[in-house]
């Protein structure tokens, strides 16, 4: 222990323990008789410095500074490799960076990991929300939870002029759990709670800086809350974000619902399950444990009450640590990642193959200066350490750049894809953790290889003939076609995929979606929120129609169940037709002629039409489950009829825009659904004239605060996502295409100027200007051709395993491969064949004679 | 290890600790000291002296000190340390069992 003190003393004080044992040797000079036995000072010193072992220290030291001086002489390798390392780096980065933020960082909140968000469980079904009373037993009667925090959104008027705003009602005990705190004012706390106190409500940071002008009076003062006085308390503040990244603009007290949405049953209904519901876990129990208790506590409570409580069930609790996923969610969604991250690893290793050919090709430029210096003594791991060295500063600018791409490119999708401001998307230790492992890969990929590539070489040959013989060998070396292989195939790969995703984009955006969207506008007044029953919403809804029906603009409405381009339906699927997702709505006969579905066969749903046993399906459902779509009057589903067929209609994607494998199945509008149903109207004109008419019909009853949207802005907002990712792997792919044309265009350009002599002696001695072309080009015909088919035949699998994510792509689009390879096969052969008309323009007989 | 004529390699270092072993002192009466006791036969190219102290300093066995010599020159004078002691001993006894191996090798019949 104290052999390194002494050693790192020594190497802090070095000159001045130098300048002492120069005095010290000078004065036993001075004693000497015959002084000039003493001995070379240098000599003598430097055999003093290898005593204390800080050679290497020196020689790497050495090492960089010469690395860092070869790299300023040749500026364009340096910025081209920093370039490319930054690129490669820089992507893994983001992704890694997004998917931490937006799906596996745990919330900002107080101790996440004792945090857990319970989704309600018995055989077969799942919901994540509960019924608010529910939610209030099991907080009354549990023994292993310290807290239980509730949580509901939705959509409120805000103000005089009700500008429709989300809004989260949570249970008093929120934020002080969560511990959140106040940018001005206060929060929720003791003393809220009743459902006599006069109602109050928390704005956000974002919501107060942005609608309401940052007020300085805001605290304090009354605004009305679905026409309801509520009075503002206070300000979050601004680094709260809560459980969730999806942030509402105000919160509101839970137990004060009803007095902003009178009438309606939330509070104290069985049956509505909208409550999200949190628990923090007493010390020291664990998720299981509490799992178990509540299993038990459920088990115990159902003898009281057990119409609202089924047998078997269970509380689920994900954890906060893992950001509430349960094991299945986190499996399938860390896999869909790691999917990707492998592709962008992908990118780095063709990034940093291509630097290392471009390495390797300086490195046998210098093999005679090599060759000196084995010739003088150098070790070979010398030699290597070396050329390790020299690409050190490569890969830590490559670092640092990369981590740089990433920020940008975090805060430019976080833009675009619409997240809350106040989320932080800076880079976190863990990211630098990531980013120095991947120079690190980087580095070996590129130094280490060619290093000792180079290293094995006859290097004292090298100072023979300069160089040539060496550089030739290495140029058809083994290695460099298997790098070469690497790169293309890793472009290809990516670029195929890219081709697949812009062609579902371009499928989805094209006028081939079934139906029109474009005049169409929705109108979902929430019935259900304010406690209409069956009869009063059948009531409501017939007027409503009267008065939209006459007036001018509207073309045509029908109610339906599930509006277009939303996602709350759910797909089943039948055994009958296993692979197809059955996504089923129930609407009034004037759907159809609304958003312009054609109806291939028989006829829309009448009067009389029996809920449960009349169905239409779409013409997909029927070649799929019948091989025709010749069906009608037959049962349906085939194997187990409970319906009969008295229609088919055309495909129409109007639920999952982007899915391929989908249909549709259409019941007619029950009683009961009524209170659920929106109002779908096409506009004679533009669907912006509708939006005035639908409101003030919907205003017939007043306590309603109805919410009027247009199909088409809905559809933008769908796309977002896609759009974002398919332009993303098409920069991507055209990038990684860059790099590996570059990596052929300089693995040609360079093997040719080696051959310069070769070349010219073929043509003196008559050769055709076509075979020297092929002579250059030689070399690289196979690597590439492999990597190529390589690259295109793993984009198959990976394609649909993407599929089956969150990204939709079509794995069997043969125009997606047809333009990937045309386009690839384009780029890689001008940039082989650049070089070799350029050596013959060059005229190579020339340089013979100057050799 | 410096290489010097006519000295095998690595016993200089044990040479230095044993003269060191007597009293403390500095380079020039280290040599000194060294020809002195080898009456002449030991010729130590005397600059090789100093990375064999390096050497010494480095692991600990000898620890260095500044001090005024009586005609007012500035020396640094060696002095062994307990660590020192044993590593002496270690390479006596490691040196010794080499010469005797030989030397039995020599002498055989």
């Amino acid at each position: 222990m104290t052999n390194w003190f002494r050693r790192v003393w020594y190497l802090v004080n070095r000159r001045r323990h130098e300048r002492e044992l120069v005095q010290e040797m000078h004065e036993h000079r001075g004693l000497m008789h015959d002084p000039a036995t003493f001995g070379e000072t240098h000599r003598l010193l430097e055999q003093s410095r290898d005593a204390w072992g800080w050679n290497w220290l020196d020689d790497a030291a050495q090492d960089l500074r010469l690395g860092v001086r070869g790299l300023l002489r040749a500026p364009a390798f340096a910025i081209t490799a920093v370039l490319i390392l930054t690129f490669g780096i820089g992507l893994n980065l983001t992704l890694y960076q997004m998917a931490n933020v937006g799906l596996l960082r745990p919330p900002d909140v107080r101790s996440p990991e004792t945090l857990a968000r319970f989704k309600r469980k018995s055989p077969g079904n799942s919901t994540s929300t509960v019924p608010y009373p529910f939610a209030q037993l099991v907080a009354r009667e549990n023994t292993v939870l310290s807290a239980v925090l509730l949580e509901n959104h939705g959509a409120v008027a805000w103000g005089d002029e009700l500008t429709p705003i989300t809004a989260s009602f949570v249970s008093p005990n929120w934020f002080s759990e969560l511990g959140g705190t106040a940018a001005q004012g206060r929060l929720f706390g003791e003393g809220i709670d009743s459902v006599s106190s006069a109602p109050v409500a928390v704005v956000t940071h974002q919501f107060w800086r942005t609608r309401l002008g940052s007020d300085p009076n805001i605290v304090g003062s009354t605004v009305a809350v679905n026409r309801v006085p509520v009075t503002v308390i206070g300000i979050t503040a601004r680094e709260f974000v809560g459980t969730d990244n999806d942030q509402p603009s105000a919160y509101l007290v839970l137990d004060q619902r009803e007095q902003v949405f009178p009438d309606s049953p939330f509070l104290r209904s069985w049956e509505v399950e909208n409550t999200g519901m949190y628990g923090r876990l007493k010390d020291g129990v664990t998720p299981e444990a509490a799992r178990e208790s509540l299993r038990a506590l459920l088990a115990a409570l159902r003898e009281q009450r057990p119409d609202d409580i089924v047998e078997d069930e269970w509380l689920d609790p994900g954890m906060g640590s893992v950001n509430f996923m349960d094991q299945r969610e986190r499996r399938g969604i860390v896999g869909a990642l790691s999917l990707l991250g492998l592709l962008t690893t992908l990118v780095l290793v063709v990034a940093a193959a291509n630097v290392g050919n471009l390495v390797l090709s300086r490195a046998t430029g210098r093999s005679r200066e090599l060759g000196v210096r084995v010739a003088l003594g150098a070790k070979r791991s010398r030699i290597v350490r070396q050329l390790v060295i020299e690409t050190l500063p490569l890969a830590l600018f490559g670092a640092i750049g990369g981590t740089m791409l990433a920020s940008w490119a975090s805060n430019l999708i976080g833009a675009l894809g619409g997240l809350a401001e106040n989320i932080d998307l800076s880079p976190d230790w863990r990211t630098v953790g990531v980013s120095l492992a991947l120079s690190v890969v980087a580095l070996m990929v590129i130094g280490a290889v060619p290093a000792w590539k180079v290293a094995r070489q006859e290097l004292m040959a090298a100072i023979k003939d300069g160089g040539q013989q060496v550089s030739i060998s290495l140029d058809k070396a083994r290695l460099r076609r298997f790098m070469m292989a690497a790169q293309v195939c890793g472009s290809c790969l990516i670029l195929v995929l890219a081709a697949m995703m812009t062609r579902t984009l371009q499928r989805v955006l094209s006028d081939d979606l079934g139906f029109k969207y474009e005049q169409a506008a929705v109108l979902d007044p929430g019935l259900g929120r304010h406690g209409f029953d069956d009869a009063g919403a059948i009531a409501y809804w017939n007027a409503v129609k009267a008065r939209v029906g006459q007036q001018p603009e509207t073309a045509a409405l029908a109610l339906a169940l599930a509006p277009p381009l939303a996602r709350r339906i759910r797909g089943y699927s039948y055994d009958d037709a296993p692979w197809l997702e059955v996504i089923s709505n129930s609407i009034e006969p004037a759907f159809f002629e609304v958003m312009e579905i054609p109806l291939v066969l028989g006829r829309t749903f009448q009067a009389g039409d029996d809920p449960k046993t009349t169905v239409i399906i779409s013409r997909a459902l029927a070649m799929a489950m019948f091989g025709s779509v010749d069906v009608l009057g037959q049962g349906f589903p085939r194997s187990k009829p409970e319906a009969t067929i008295v229609g088919v209609a055309g495909d129409a994607h109007a639920i999952k825009v982007e899915a391929v494998d989908t249909s549709e199945l259409y019941r007619p509008l029950a009683a009961e659904e009524y209170v659920q149903a929106v109002l779908i109207a096409r506009a004679r004109g533009d669907a912006a004239t509708l939006a005035p008419v639908l409101r003030e019909a919907a205003a017939l009853d007043s306590r309603l605060l109805p919410g009027v949207g247009m199909l088409r802005d809905h559809f933008e907002r769908r796309l977002t996502g896609t759009r974002i990712a398919s332009g993303i792997a098409l920069s991507t792919g055209l990038l990684t295409l860059m790099i590996a044309c570059l990596g052929i265009f300089g693995v040609v350009s360079y093997g040719a100027t080696l051959r310069v002599k070769e070349f010219g002696i073929h043509l003196a001695l008559g050769a055709e200007s076509k075979s020297i072309v092929r002579l250059v080009v030689r070399n690289v015909v196979w690597p590439v051709a492999i990597g190529m088919a390589l690259g295109v035949a793993a984009a198959g699998p990976i394609g649909v395993a993407l599929s089956s994510g969150p990204i939709q792509v079509e794995a069997a689009d043969p125009a997606a491969y047809a333009g990937a390879l045309v386009l690839f096969v384009v780029a890689a052969l001008s940039a082989a064949l650049l070089p070799a008309m350029r050596v013959l323009r060059s005229d190579p007989i020339q340089s013979l004679r100057h050799s | 290890m410096p290489k010097v004529a006519g000295l095998p390699p690595g016993t200089l270092v044990m040479l230095i600790l044993r003269v060191l072993r007597q009293e403390p002192m500095h380079g020039y009466a280290i040599a000194q000291k060294i020809r002195h006791l080898s009456s002449d036969q030991l010729s130590v190219e005397e600059g090789s002296l100093y990375p064999a102290l390096q050497k010494l300093l480095a692991n600990g066995w000898v620890k260095a000190d500044w001090a005024t010599s009586d005609t007012g020159r500035k020396v640094r004078s060696y002095r062994i340390t307990p660590k020192g002691l044993k590593q002496l001993e270690s390479e006596q006894d490691d040196y010794q069992r080499m010469a005797d191996a030989i030397t039995a090798i020599l002498e055989s019949t």
